[in-house]
């Protein structure tokens, strides 16, 4: 299965705001995303719940997964999007 | 009552009768219980409508989890949550809303906060309970982080 693992750059870490950012753009692809802390546990990552649940920080490293059509591109998309600072953007289509 | 909690949820932090007129006044509601117990300044409420302005902190299971802006910080005494009940539901930007649990944190403490709220959450039976609940030892009790840790 497709991967990608990536480091939080959110100054807050993947928590409330950056994490919210994050589960909307999942829930737009479609696909089934599910995302982990090292070897933890893969969760849903369209889950507000499952992913604040991670408590993954600032310079955690998170890894993707998705399987199916288009996968590869969803993944790149979803890892750009962590890889970013999101307290300091605006949401995006919020 | 010690000065500081050890916990971060201050058994006089937990109310579970609360009514609000509207997502605002619920926030302004655990911004007020916030500042009660000692944790944050008064201009943390600003923050934390600030902050829901910005996006909701609705997170599922008829709960929200109001906090600051991350400028806000220096308005945090210590790390505390508090938890609202309101039994007769808040409308939150279509979402009903029966419990908000309010966050103030220094630092990373939130993200170790909300991981175990979010855990405790997940399981849809406690989120039941927690929306049920009629004793402040029940709230208590159902956000121990430290019941059972999941094995490494």
């Amino acid at each position: 299965m497709p991967e990608r693992t990536v480091t939080v750059a959110s100054r807050s870490g993947l928590h409330a705001r950056p994490a919210k950012i994050f589960v909307q753009a999942v829930a737009r692809q479609g696909t089934a995303v599910r995302i982990r802390v090292g070897d933890g546990k893969p969760v849903p990552a369209n889950s507000m719940l499952a992913v604040l649940s991670l408590g993954a920080g600032h310079g955690t490293e998170v890894t993707l997964d998705a399987d199916g059509p288009g996968a590869e591109e969803v993944l790149d998309s979803l890892a750009d999007l962590l890889s970013r600072d999101l307290d300091a953007e605006e949401a995006p289509g919020a | 009552m010690a000065e500081t909690a050890p916990l971060p949820l201050d058994p006089r932090a937990v109310r579970l009768n609360e009514e609000a007129d509207g997502r605002d006044d619920a926030i302004r509601r655990c911004g007020e219980v916030l500042v009660e117990v000692g944790a944050v300044e008064a201009s943390y409420i600003d923050a934390m409508l600030e902050r829901e302005r910005s996006i909701s902190t609705y997170v599922g299971e008829g709960v929200a989890i109001p906090h600051g802006t991350l400028v806000a910080k220096d308005a945090v005494h210590h790390d505390a949550i508090c938890v609202l009940r309101f039994p007769g539901g808040v409308d939150w930007d279509g979402e009903q809303v029966a419990v908000c649990v309010g966050i103030a944190a220094r630092g990373d403490g939130h993200i170790r906060l909300l991981s175990e709220l979010a855990q405790i959450l997940l399981e849809p039976e406690q989120a039941q309970a927690l929306r049920e609940a009629t004793e402040v030892s029940d709230v208590i009790r159902l956000l121990q982080p430290s019941r059972e840790e999941p094995s490494e």
